[in-house]
């Protein structure tokens, strides 16, 4: 069995693959951020990546949406594998939704605005469809009564779950969750990771890169450690935090529980 | 909230404890928001350690001292050149100018139309306006489409659009016009056959002259019935709009409104002589106009002033109210209402006793208005709202303004080259520098919600990026304008060089002066508040 599909039940072992890594390798000038990433997301699996900064778990999920170019390697995503052909590009990216660590909300327009940008624009949809889908969107996420307002206006927490609304309005397969708590201040940590809970349980494929031991034990499928461009370990929650079998991931679960 | 007489005694009593500093005691004859204010206005601190009322008598005191300045060295100059026998004032205006002016919308003296010394000035400020408003124009174009170059992915396209501003913002630009204008001066003399294209277009070294597009009896009508058919257009595209909305998908908005824009022009171009009727109806206003008697205007004046500060308090007062009632203003918005008041008052004692005539004057020129306007519509004149003529020469030259064409003298050319293309080069920074300004963040949340690399431009950068430009724009605005100036050093007419050669005639310097000053200062803040208002429009919402 590859490292790609380590820890894998037979159950999930079953289930389509939605992103498929193969010897993914990237470098940003002389220094090498990836170095050969084989990596497999099931259907409906939450994989939650950890790892010391500077160790490539968010150069690997800019990657699956093409955010970065990777020099080697195969990125295949829900069946379409990931080159310069732009309208596979495009394609691509309007089915994977992401999150980022600062929201990149667009700060000149509203709430609404925002999260039904892409729908009317890239999916031609209505404006009217657009605007009661978002409403759904925002309600769900809990703050249906801010969608006037701008972003400026929110606070980090409230801005993080617009921003989580905006790519769920393009009703996405898979999400990427790139550091998504990490600008986010203490108290307002839980509202975003309960929506992120709630998601996960609806059946949404993701992959979480996060510093949130607790979310990870408590929703993760899978784990992934990397170290320097490279997956070291992969595992279920339990044996990942009970017993893991590398020495690097050992050293960096006692640095940081 | 509270009924207004209660509001307006309370104002009036606060205000007089501000100013007699809290020793000022209410008797208990007033209502009990009045006794209210006087146990509060106890507690208040003397009046040199208070700090609103320090800041407001130190603006009055330097005030009265700038005027006061003002006022002495205007007197000097005035009793100095009373000592030398030059006449002080503006009455030479209207003298006869005697001046040869290069180009303009009057470059001659006729008996028809005298060329005063007013005129020469008016035709100098024209021309200036013709290369600020045709420059910042062509300098915007042309800076932006540099500026988005030098980020284009494009290497060619990136390092030309490099040097064109590495050279252009580098060299001083009084020297790019004279050198402007030895490229001009050194191209072939001017014939019947030469020019790229004889009887259309002439590039010589006395300028380039090509067809002249002018309005013609028919445009006051067309426009008129433009603006009938605009509000139906309008109405139109607000539907067009609705639809687009509700149905999604691509409505074709913007193919239709222009296919019923071009319709309108169409019609209105043939059938504008049915607008004429307006003509006799503005006569009608103007003959109005005319016979409204003075005390009217300056009763209408006076009252709209008391009235207009009156709103501007009670807007004043109500946007200080919470649903709670007042809430509590500060010594400053004691200050700034007083300041309403005396400014209406002021303006009531303008039109009574200071300057009587305005009344007069504001009757004249009103009803010259309606009637010009109504001189444009004509009686059912001809129809043609525009019509073109091409260049011809007349005794061996074009003349710039007249029935031949339209002629770019290479004075104005030599000024308009140097300064558009001088200040495209820092407009392009400038709008390289705003895009830049939008975090990358952004246009990889569009790229992630899959909108294209226009989409993205569109949407998301630019409305971004042009509320970052905004402000240095406008001080490019501003520079072009006043280096408009430049063009006395290639002998263009604008409105110094003609007022250098006014004063060197009657040695009116100081007034000439004070004409530029008025003129440059009307231009920039125009051009200022245009930018404003734009900016406060492109505002993103904070809190």
């Amino acid at each position: 069995m590859s490292i790609a599909d380590r820890a894998l039940t037979s159950e999930m072992a079953s289930r389509p693959d939605m992103i498929q890594c193969r010897g993914v390798k990237k470098w940003f000038g002389d220094f090498q951020a990836l170095c050969g990433v084989d990596l497999t997301v099931k259907e409906r699996e939450v994989m939650v990546v950890l790892g010391p900064s500077g160790s490539g778990k968010s150069t690997l999920i800019r990657c699956i949406n093409r955010l970065e170019v990777h020099q080697e390697g195969q990125i295949v995503v829900d069946g379409v594998e990931l080159t310069n052909d732009l309208r596979n590009i495009e394609k691509i990216r309007s089915e994977v939704g992401m999150v980022f660590q600062l929201f990149n909300l667009f700060p000149h327009l509203s709430v609404l605005d925002n999260v039904t940008l892409a729908p009317i624009w890239v999916r031609k949809q209505p404006k009217a469809q657009a605007e009661i889908r978002a409403m759904e969107l925002l309600e769900r996420v809990g703050i249906p009564e801010q969608a006037a307002k701008f972003p400026g206006q929110l606070s980090g927490g409230q801005q993080q779950r617009v921003a989580i609304a905006r790519s769920l309005a393009m009703n996405p397969k898979i999400m990427l969750f790139d550091e998504p708590t990490s600008a986010l201040d203490p108290e307002m940590i839980s509202e975003v990771l309960d929506v992120m809970k709630a998601l996960a349980a609806d059946g949404m494929t993701m992959i979480v890169v996060t510093h949130e031991m607790g979310f990870a034990r408590e929703v993760a499928d899978r784990l992934v450690f990397m170290e320097a461009g490279d997956v070291v370990e992969v595992g279920t929650p339990e044996t990942f935090f009970t017993n893991p079998t590398e020495e690097r991931t050992k050293l960096f679960l006692s640095q940081i529980l | 909230m509270l009924p207004p007489h209660r509001t307006g005694s309370r104002f009036v009593v606060h205000f007089l404890s501000l100013i007699f500093g809290g020793s000022l005691r209410v008797s208990g004859s007033f209502d009990a928001v009045a006794t209210d204010l006087a146990v509060a206005a106890h507690a208040r601190p003397p009046i040199w350690r208070n700090s609103t009322i320090l800041k407001w008598s130190i603006q009055v005191v330097v005030l009265f001292v700038v005027l006061g300045v003002i006022w002495f060295l205007a007197d000097q100059a005035r009793s100095n050149l009373s000592a030398r026998g030059i006449p002080v004032g503006y009455g030479w205006l209207d003298d006869p100018a005697n001046i040869q002016l290069g180009e303009g919308i009057q470059t001659v003296d006729s008996p028809e139309r005298r060329l005063t010394m007013s005129r020469a000035l008016w035709v100098g400020m024209v021309n200036t306006l013709r290369i600020a408003v045709v420059g910042i124009i062509f300098s915007t174009v042309i800076g932006v489409l540099v500026g988005v170059a030098r980020l284009s992915q494009n290497w060619i396209a990136r390092k030309v659009a490099a040097m064109y501003v590495e050279s252009l913002r580098n060299i001083p630009v009084l020297v790019q016009i004279i050198l402007w204008l030895a490229i001009l001066g050194s191209l072939s003399s001017l014939t019947l056959d030469s020019g790229p294209i004889p009887g259309w277009l002439y590039v010589s070294q006395k300028g380039i002259s090509l067809p002249r597009v002018f309005l013609a009896d028919g445009f006051y009508q067309f426009m008129a019935l433009m603006g009938f058919f605009g509000v139906g257009i309008w109405l139109l595209r607000r539907r067009l709009r609705r639809r687009q909305d509700l149905l999604g998908g691509n409505q074709r908005v913007g193919l239709r409104l222009s296919a019923v824009t071009v319709v309108a022009l169409t019609v209105a171009w043939f059938v504008n002589p049915v607008m004429a009727f307006m003509g006799p109806i503005m006569r009608g206003i103007e003959t109005a106009w005319g016979s409204v008697p003075e005390q009217a205007v300056q009763i209408l004046v006076a009252v709209a002033a008391i009235t207009g500060a009156g709103w501007w308090i009670r807007g004043f007062l109500l946007s200080h109210r919470s649903p709670a009632g007042m809430t509590k203003l500060i010594d400053d918005d004691y200050f700034k209402m007083v300041f309403a008041g005396l400014v209406a008052a002021l303006m009531v004692l303008v039109i009574t006793v200071i300057w009587p005539g305005m009344a007069s004057w504001m009757i004249n020129s009103g009803s010259d208005f309606w009637g010009l306007l109504g001189d444009k519509f004509g009686d059912g004149r001809g129809a043609r709202p525009l019509d073109a003529m091409r260049p011809t020469l007349t005794e061996g030259r074009f003349v710039n303004f007249g029935p031949s064409g339209l002629t770019m003298t290479v004075f104005y050319a030599s000024l308009f080259f140097g300064l558009v293309f001088y200040t495209s080069a820092f407009i392009a920074e400038i709008v390289r520098g705003g895009i830049l300004a939008v975090p990358k963040g952004q246009s990889e949340a569009a790229a992630a919600l899959g909108l294209s690399r226009a989409q993205t431009l569109r949407k998301v950068v630019l409305p971004q990026a042009f509320r970052v430009v905004m402000p240095p724009l406008g001080n490019q605005y501003l520079n072009i304008t006043k280096n408009t100036s430049l063009g006395i050093a290639v002998g263009f007419s604008d409105i110094v060089q003609v007022g250098q050669t006014v004063y060197n005639k009657n040695a009116q310097t100081l007034a000439v002066f004070s004409i530029y000053m008025l003129f440059f200062l009307g231009c920039s803040l125009v051009i200022s508040s245009i930018v404003n208002f734009i900016n406060r429009k492109l505002a993103i919402v904070e809190r």
